[in-house]
C-alpha cells in the first residue's frame, strides 16, 4: 500500500463511503453502514443491468489496497475517468441528457427494489464518448412509502438551470458555478418569467415547491406516506418537462465562422494539411486539448489518430452543436467542453478544493491553439509572455497559429479601439514563446499571412 | 425511514411538496390517460378506415 493516499476533497458528504486516490488511481471505499444497500445493489442485478446498458461506470472489488479503516466494508476500483468535467463546462443538451439519465436510472432501478438517494450533475461524467453515471453509492434500497429524497436536489441542480436557459435563451452555465449545490428555488422562481406559472409541471416543481419550502421553513418534517405510483408520476412529470426544454441556439458570432473562413480560398484546407503534417512529426501524443475549437473540425484530425481530445470553446452553442455531431458520428475520442481560455474554470467549494480548476486538471500531451492568439493578445490585452506561460503549463507540445496585425480579422478588431499593441508581432511572439518552447517547424498557411508553428516545450 | 442515509438535506418542505405534487399529478395523469385512450381509439378507427380505403 502506498503512503500517498488522499481522500478526494469533494467526497465527504455521504457516510456510505468515499473516493480516494493512490498513485494516480481512483478507488471507492464502501463503508459497513452501506453494506446492506451495496449487497442488494449487486444481488438484485441492478448493477449488472445498468453497467450492461453502459450507463453506469463498471467497477471491480479489489483487495490490492487496504486503508486499515475499521469502517471499510469493500474497496472498489472503478473504470477510470480520463478528464473530470463539471456542469458549468457542459452545453445545454449535455446537462439535459445528464438530467434525463438521472431520471432514467432513478426510475429503472425501482424494478430492482432500489432507487437514487441523490441527484446531482456531479454524479455524471464523460466516459468513452458519452455521459455516464459514476456514483455507485448513490443507490439505496427503495422504501415504498417514502417520497424521493433527492427531489429538491434534482430540481435545484438540474431543473432550475435548464429552465432558466430555456426561457432566457441564454447560456447560463456560470449560474451553476455561482451555486454549485443547485440554484435555490426562490432565486430560480424570481428569475423565471411569470408565464411559467401557467405551465403545470414548471409550476409544481419550481413555483409551488419554492412556496411550500418557504412557508414550511422551520416546521417539523412530515413523514406522510407516499406510494410507488406517485413516485413514478413524479419522475415522469420531471421527464416530460425536461424533454420539452430547448437549447438556447441563436446564431452566434462563431457558429458560422467556418462557413465564412472556408470561403477564403483554400485557407482551411491548407491549415488542415499543415496540422496533419505536424501530427505525423509527433510521437507519443495520447491526449490533447483543442482551445477555441469552434465546431471541432481540427479535433477530428486528432480523434482520427486515436488521440483522446478535449474540444473546447467558450461558445456554449458551438459546443452544443459539437455534442450532437459526435453523438451522431459516434466519435468516441472527442470530449466537448465549454471553456473560456480568458477565464478558465476556477477551483471552488470547501477549502477551494472540492471542484478543481481547469489548470489543475489540464495535463495533456498536446495543445492545439488555432486562430486564438489574437483574441487573447488583442481582444483581452493579455501580454504574449503570459499567454506563453499559460500554454507551457498545460502541455509539452503545441501547435499554434500566429495571426499578424495585417490580418483582416485583426484589422477588424482594431478598427474600434486604439492600437496600443506595439509589441504584437511575429518576432515578439516567437521571443515570448522561446522562454518555454523550441520551434520545431514554422509554415505559412496557404496564401494568408498567418503562420502555423509546431513547438516543443524545453524540458528542464 | 433510515435517517442516517439522509445525508443530503431533502430540502425544507420537500416531503410535503411531493405529497401535494404527487396528488396533483395523479389527477393530471389520470385525465391524460383518458385523453390518450380516446385519441388512440379514434386514430385506430381512422387507421382502419384508411387501410380499408387503400385495399
Amino acid at each position: 500500500m502506498s503512503n500517498s493516499t488522499s481522500h478526494h476533497p469533494s467526497s465527504y458528504r455521504d457516510p456510505s463511503g468515499f473516493v480516494f486516490e493512490v498513485g494516480g488511481v481512483y478507488y471507492r471505499q464502501v463503508n459497513y453502514v452501506y453494506q446492506k444497500h451495496y449487497d442488494e445493489f449487486i444481488k438484485s442485478n441492478c448493477y449488472k443491468y445498468f453497467t450492461e446498458k453502459g450507463i453506469l461506470i463498471a467497477h471491480e472489488e479489489t483487495a490490492e489496497i487496504d486503508l486499515n479503516d475499521e469502517a471499510c466494508y469493500k474497496i472498489l476500483k472503478p473504470e477510470q475517468i480520463n478528464f473530470i468535467t463539471y456542469p458549468w463546462e457542459w452545453s445545454f443538451d449535455m446537462l439535459k441528457d445528464a438530467a434525463l439519465l438521472t431520471l432514467q436510472i432513478a426510475g429503472a432501478s425501482l424494478q430492482f427494489g432500489m432507487t437514487l438517494k441523490d441527484a446531482t450533475p456531479f454524479n455524471i461524467q464523460w466516459h468513452k464518448g458519452k455521459l455516464i453515471f459514476i456514483d455507485t453509492l448513490s443507490f439505496e434500497i427503495y422504501n415504498p412509502q417514502a417520497p424521493w429524497i433527492a427531489y429538491s436536489q434534482f430540481c435545484e441542480t438540474f431543473l432550475a438551470p435548464l429552465l432558466l436557459m430555456h426561457h432566457t435563451k441564454k447560456p447560463l452555465q456560470s449560474l451553476m458555478l455561482a451555486w454549485p449545490d443547485g440554484i435555490p428555488l426562490d432565486i430560480a422562481k424570481a428569475l423565471l418569467p411569470q408565464k411559467t406559472k401557467f405551465s403545470l409541471h414548471t409550476y409544481l416543481h419550481i413555483h409551488l415547491h419554492s412556496k411550500i419550502a418557504t412557508k414550511s421553513s422551520g416546521s417539523k418534517t412530515h413523514h406522510t406516506k407516499f406510494s410507488k405510483q406517485k413516485f413514478i408520476n413524479l419522475l415522469s412529470s420531471l421527464e416530460i418537462l425536461i424533454k420539452k426544454l430547448k437549447a438556447p441556439d441563436s446564431k452566434t458570432t462563431w457558429s458560422n465562422y467556418y462557413d465564412e473562413a472556408a470561403q477564403r480560398d483554400g485557407y482551411l484546407e491548407n491549415k488542415k494539411a499543415l496540422v496533419e503534417e505536424y501530427l505525423t512529426q509527433l510521437n507519443d501524443v495520447k491526449t490533447a486539448i483543442d482551445l477555441g475549437a469552434n465546431d471541432g473540425q481540427f479535433s477530428k484530425l486528432l480523434a482520427f489518430r486515436k488521440i483522446s481530445t478535449i474540444t473546447s470553446d467558450f461558445d456554449a452553442t458551438c459546443i452544443n452543436h459539437l455534442y450532437h455531431a459526435i453523438n451522431e458520428e459516434k466519435e468516441f475520442n472527442i470530449q466537448p467542453l465549454v471553456l473560456d481560455v480568458k477565464n478558465p474554470s476556477p477551483s471552488i467549494g470547501f477549502n477551494n478544493k472540492e471542484r478543481s480548476s481547469f489548470l489543475k486538471r489540464a495535463k495533456f500531451d498536446l495543445t492545439l491553439a488555432l486562430a486564438l492568439i489574437h483574441h487573447l493578445a488583442i481582444g483581452k490585452n493579455i501580454p504574449l509572455t503570459m499567454i506563453a506561460d499559460f500554454f507551457a503549463s498545460i502541455a509539452p507540445n503545441l501547435i499554434i497559429e500566429f495571426v499578424p496585425k495585417e490580418d483582416e480579422k485583426v484589422k477588424m478588431m482594431l478598427s474600434g479601439k486604439k492600437d496600443i499593441y506595439i509589441n504584437y508581432s511575429e518576432a515578439a511572439f516567437e521571443k515570448a514563446f522561446s522562454k518555454h518552447y523550441l520551434v520545431v517547424s514554422k509554415k505559412t498557411v496557404g496564401n494568408s499571412n498567418r503562420s502555423l508553428y509546431l513547438m516543443k516545450r524545453n524540458e528542464k | 425511514m433510515q435517517n442516517w442515509f439522509l445525508y443530503i438535506d431533502p430540502g425544507t418542505g420537500s416531503y410535503l411538496v411531493q405529497v401535494i405534487v404527487g396528488a396533483v399529478l395523479g389527477v393530471a395523469f389520470f385525465f391524460r390517460n383518458i385523453k390518450n385512450a380516446i385519441i388512440a381509439f379514434f386514430t385506430r378507427n381512422r387507421k382502419k378506415e384508411d387501410e380499408n380505403k387503400t385495399v
